[in-house]
């Protein structure tokens, strides 16, 4: 079965169909804000900032902004699922449709994948990015499954040197032959020449961003994964991130901020211990848990906005409309407890789940 | 808001000092009572120096099996045993399920308290260190007290983000997470901050998080890229790979907001 694209948005009563905003075309540097109306009739409003220190601006469209202003409470968002009637009592209105279900699977980590997965006409395609920390320990599965590889900057150190250190008693160049990148990215500040030489000289693709200071490596590396998916659908598109957790606290952040302005792409992040991904408040989810790979251990965290109403089940204690939020309740240290997990929220959360120490 | 916005509000003073050698203390610096509380991973290579910074170490359950077998090799001393017998940690508190009984016994031994809360299933290992380092600390000692956690970031990720959430519970103290790589606390918005950077130990690289909830106007003094009523959000603007331009960096904000700075390499 396909996996719902994110990008689309049910049409409602009263709402023309919004215009997909995840598109590739490159924005123009420099831009000023801007704020304009998408939606005839609406409230609903798209605010575009380019700061000089951010990543440019990608905001799709299942992401709305109900902008904040000056010292004004904030005012959770209503659940999706609740039944009131707009106001003014249009009578033409209908009941807000069910969410669309989004479907998670890690069966990328399991030594060998399901073959009717790999042979369906909407599998998955997925693609690596490694950026610059040790390797994890499935990094040569991870190489192995995906079709589309890329290191950001100092990444490529990290393959260079990690890659025969997974596989000892083997010859070093050999091993950095057989797991060569596609392409390196970034502003290349930390890749260092000799590694740039010997996969340029494999044919890896080299580009340099320097110019660009304004987003990270891993945005840089996302961006360019979009304009050249490696499967013939981007809805199937899944790209695995190694090296995001951990190491500075800003580049983490800056990582994470990166599901969130990508929230219409699934981006799963991974470390040696756990993996985390984006569950976008648009969509129910369905996490299919593998415990040969993964868990027990999991949370679901609330990172930059509270939830006022979160509802899961399968695990060992279940939100039923909790409240969520720094400061208050962390769902953490949960337990999975069931195949399938599922999770409706108000708020985009974050996933998260153990790694299993396979070797 | 509104009386708040009137009345200039209370200003909170920031300083690294307890990254510098301890005959280096800079006259000025307001007299803090450091804790130190080591949780379960790798020791941060400048631990030596936080050590002898506390009056109070708090291991927290497999926190003492990482002082136990990690400190020896931080040290020049000429054996394990001697290094053992110097690190004592006063208290050494949690569920105690990651400790190792020759560990445990060793410490015991040395005089350190065990406080055994493994029938407290509901708060983290980190979450009962804080809480009792809070009830034992006279109210008149309360604004000097800091605490220096180390091993509160990188693991598991849910563990790191219950870790967080700690700041934000007890956003009343001040509560340091140390790593190889940086340092992270919490600027209250109840307060305006001044942070005072020791660049000889930390920077250049800094940022601002709204990991609670978004900020709809910050701003700050003396980063390369200041924020000037700036709106920050998940998903859009946080302040990340910013550089610190100056000795004092102001930030004030109507969120919560997570600071972090690098560490430089320090031995």
């Amino acid at each position: 079965m396909p996996l719902p694209c994110r990008q689309q948005l049910r049409p409602g009563p009263n709402r023309q169909r919004l215009r997909q905003l995840g598109s590739t075309k490159k924005r123009k540097k420099g831009y000023a804000p801007s704020t304009r109306p998408l939606v005839k009739g609406s409230n609903l409003c798209f605010l575009f900032v380019k700061h000089k220190y951010t990543n440019s601006f990608r905001v799709p469209c299942s992401l709305l902004i109900i902008s904040y202003s000056g010292s004004a409470p904030h005012r959770p968002r209503r659940p999706r699922h609740a039944t009131s009637p707009p106001p003014g009592g249009d009578q033409s209105a209908i009941a807000p449709m069910p969410l669309p279900t989004m479907t998670h699977s890690s069966s990328f980590l399991l030594p060998s994948p399901p073959a009717e997965a790999a042979a369906a006409a909407d599998a998955v395609a997925y693609a690596v990015i490694v950026l610059n920390q040790r390797l994890p320990r499935f990094a040569s599965l991870l190489w192995t499954r995906a079709q589309l590889r890329v290191c950001a900057d100092g990444g490529a150190n990290r393959l260079f040197d990690g890659m025969p250190e997974l596989h000892p008693g083997e010859d070093p160049d050999e091993v950095r032959a057989r797991y060569k990148p596609d392409a390196i990215k970034g502003d290349m500040d930390s890749i260092r020449p000799e590694v740039k030489e010997f996969y340029s000289n494999l044919g890896a693709k080299i580009v340099d961003e320097s110019h660009d200071q304004d987003t990270t490596d891993l945005h840089k590396c996302i961006s360019f994964i979009t304009r050249n998916p490696p499967g013939p659908d981007k809805a199937n598109l899944c790209i695995l991130v190694l090296g995001a957790l951990g190491g500075r606290f800003d580049h983490e952040m800056g990582n994470i901020n990166v599901l969130y302005r990508f929230s219409n792409i699934k981006i799963i992040l991974l470390s040696d211990e756990s993996l985390i991904f984006l569950l976008p408040k648009t969509h129910n989810h369905e996490i299919l848990v593998d415990q040969s790979i993964e868990g027990p251990h999991c949370g679901l965290i609330p990172m930059g906005m509270p939830s006022s109403s979160s509802t899961t089940t399968g695990l060992r204690w279940n939100l039923d409309n909790t409240s969520m939020s720094y400061g208050g309740l962390v769902s953490t240290s949960n337990i999975v407890d069931d195949k399938k997990v599922m999770v409706t929220s108000d708020s985009d959360l974050i996933w998260t789940i153990s790694l299993r120490n396979h070797t | 808001m509104l009386w708040r916005t009137i009345r200039s509000m209370d200003v909170m003073v920031h300083s690294s000092s307890f990254l510098l050698p301890k005959i280096h203390q800079p006259a000025k610096t307001p007299a803090n009572n450091y804790t130190l509380v080591v949780l379960n991973q790798h020791l941060p290579r400048f631990m030596p120096r936080l050590w002898a910074h506390a009056k109070l170490r708090i291991c927290a359950d497999g926190g003492a099996n990482r002082i136990f077998y990690e400190m020896p090799q931080m040290t020049n001393d000429q054996d394990c045993e001697t290094t053992r017998n110097r690190y004592i940690p006063e208290i050494i508190e949690g569920d105690m399920d990651s400790i190792r009984p020759e560990v445990k016994r060793f410490y015991s031994n040395q005089g350190s308290t065990i406080s055994d809360k493994s029938h407290n299933q509901e708060t983290t290992d980190l979450h009962k260190c804080i809480s009792s380092i809070r009830h034992r600390t006279p109210s008149h000692e309360k604004s000097d007290l800091c605490v220096l956690v180390t091993g509160a970031l990188g693991g598991r990720f849910d563990h790191e983000a219950a870790n967080i959430n700690v700041l934000y519970v007890f956003s009343d103290m001040r509560i340091i997470f140390l790593s190889d790589d940086c340092l992270i606390q919490l600027l209250p918005k109840t307060h305006q901050h001044e942070i005072n950077i020791e660049s000889s130990v930390e920077g250049p690289h800094c940022g601002l998080f709204p990991i609670g909830a978004p900020s709809t106007s910050t701003t700050t003094t003396g980063l390369k890229w200041n924020l000037s009523e700036a709106k920050m959000r998940f998903g859009s603007m946080i302040s990340t790979s910013n550089i610190v331009d100056s000795e004092k960096v102001t930030v004030q904000s109507d969120a919560d907001l997570l600071w972090t700075i690098s560490l430089r390499n320090l031995t």
